[in-house]
């Protein structure tokens, strides 16, 4: 664990290199020079080549035939490609025609008021006090009960579930070696919870969502127990701090920014263009990875076949090419055509889902603590890769209720 | 300068269900099954061109075109 209290190391301020950590909390200047400099090309040498304009990288993840989504397994602890991240249409298809409609915008506004008891339930224990942790006190435990709630999974195994999901994405080790060794392990305990929970529904059934995965036809046949894991394994690292990261990086924008937060507690009926914004803005997952599979030249770079390729997304979401004034942060831009949530087939299943969490998050937070602003003398800090605040100390103002 | 309506067209193929559309224009287009918009009209009326718009720039498949009929 890194230590709250340091701040951030000082970013070179020419680098283009945006896996730097030191970037982490203010990367739009580096994306910047990234497109600038090397659009298609490798901010670090030996890296992957990085797909960093709007249009090159909405190209790539529209095209799944030269740019697939096809990974080997064990990167993270899994020991099979995740579905559907790491399938390619059409098999994919069949799929996301499985599961698109069980996280459809309407099913996830029936789920609305369960939501919000929930985002309401967590901010009652800290609004009485002075300030929070945010990462801690509301931002992980929030996804992860909304979850284990539209799974049908025990809301007590909360801390189990936090503890498996934490080992992949931050194994506490530094050497790589021993990093993979907690990976796998932690792999294996996720594939085990889950396993328990489907032998019994397979005896019983329930009305829940893990229950539909084990009754329903997928593509004129039942699911097998690998690939329903194969989902629940993705649902487990790609659902609960995709959510974390957004709503540390959305709430700490706002902290420092006491006109914009001012604007949303003012007319609510602004968070969700607001929110629409502060994904283009901060755009927590940076990148995502994809395989050349056949050659192909692009902003005049030659790909070969078989090469690793980044798609930066927060770089194509502050592109002026497609953004007019990139780096203005405005909460009623329009059109704001970001790509946040990916593009093409591998469009964030969970889209919906996240944008009911974060308004309705935003909502219940402000109704109750309308005033904020980062503790003085403090410094949020900021991790990479996917962009969660790992410490976002806030004091809420003027002691409103 | 409020004009008149407009001609709407979908591309169901490349609709990977953002959900853009039917939120930003709600009287203009439905959402399906699998959360994939739908068109509702052919045609826009004059009352619903912001919001045809709306849609067309914001999807982020470019999969809506709207042609606002020639203001007179
Ligand atoms: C604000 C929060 C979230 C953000 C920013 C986000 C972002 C993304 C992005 C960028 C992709 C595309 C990956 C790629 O093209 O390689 C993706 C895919 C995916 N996301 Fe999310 N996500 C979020 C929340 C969720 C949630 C809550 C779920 C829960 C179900 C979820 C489930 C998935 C799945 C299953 C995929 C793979 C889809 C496919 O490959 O067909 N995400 N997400
Ligand atoms: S915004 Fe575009 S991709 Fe999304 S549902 Fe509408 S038409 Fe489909």
């Amino acid at each position: 664990m890194s230590s709250h209290t340091n701040n951030p190391p000082e970013a070179d301020s020419d680098s283009i290199n945006f896996y730097d950590p030191a970037v982490a909390a203010h990367p739009q200047p580096v994306f910047r020079r990234l497109r600038d400099r090397c659009p298609v090309g490798k901010p670090i040498p030996g890296g992957a080549v990085c797909l960093s304009r709007y249009e090159d990288v909405l190209f790539a993840l529209r095209h799944p035939e030269i740019f697939s989504a096809v990974m080997p397994a064990g990167l993270i602890g899994n020991v099979r490609p995740l579905i559907p991240l790491n399938v390619d249409p059409p098999e994919q298809t069949k799929y996301r025609k499985f599961l698109d409609p069980l996280f459809s915008n309407k099913k996830m506004l029936a789920m609305e008021k369960g939501v919000r008891e929930i985002a309401s339930n967590i901010v009652d224990r800290f609004a009485d006090d002075d300030g929070c942790e945010f990462n801690t006190a509301f931002a992980i435990p929030y996804p992860s009960t909304v979850f284990l709630q539209l799974m049908g999974l025990p809301a007590d195994d909360l801390d189990h579930f936090l503890s498996l999901k934490n080992a992949i994405i931050r194994p506490d080790a530094e050497d790589p070696e021993e990093q993979a060794k907690i990976r796998n392990e932690s792999g294996e305990k996720i594939y085990a919870y889950f396993n328990k929970y489907l032998d019994e529904i397979e005896k019983s059934p329930r009305d829940d969502l893990l229950s539909l995965f084990v009754t329903a036809e997928v593509g004129g046949e039942r699911m097998n127990r690998e690939e329903i894991l194969d989902i629940c394994y993705l649902f487990l690292l790609g659902g609960l701090d995709t959510v974390t990261s957004t709503l540390g990086c959305m709430v700490s924008y706002l902290a420092q920014h006491p006109d914009r937060r001012q604007a949303l507690v003012d007319d609510p009926a602004l968070i969700p263009s607001a929110i629409e914004e502060m994904l283009r803005w901060e755009t927590p997952v940076i990148q995502v990875v994809r395989t050349v599979v056949q050659d192909y030249t692009i902003g005049g770079v030659e790909l070969k076949k078989g090469d690793p390729v980044t798609l930066v997304l927060g770089s194509a979401n502050t592109d002026d090419e497609q953004f007019p004034n990139a780096d203005e942060v405005d909460f009623e831009r329009m059109p704001n055509k970001h790509i946040a949530f990916g593009s093409g087939p591998h469009r964030c299943l969970g889209s919906h889902l996240s944008r009911l969490e974060l308004r309705v998050a935003l909502e219940e937070f402000h109704r109750r603590i309308p005033e904020y602003t980062i503790k003085p003398g403090e410094t949020p800090v900021y991790s990479h890769a996917i962009r969660e605040v790992t410490y976002l100390p806030l004091q809420f103002g003027k002691g409103q209720k | 300068m409020p004009g008149g309506g407009g001609k709407i067209e979908h591309d169901r193929d490349a609709c990977v269900g953002h959900g853009r559309c039917y939120v930003l224009a709600p009287d203009v287009f439905d959402e399906d099954e699998r959360g994939h918009g739908v068109l509702k009209l052919a045609s826009v009326p004059a009352e619903l061109q912001d919001q045809a718009r709306a849609a067309a720039e914001n999807c982020p498949e470019d999969a809506i075109s709207f042609q606002p009929d020639d203001a007179t």
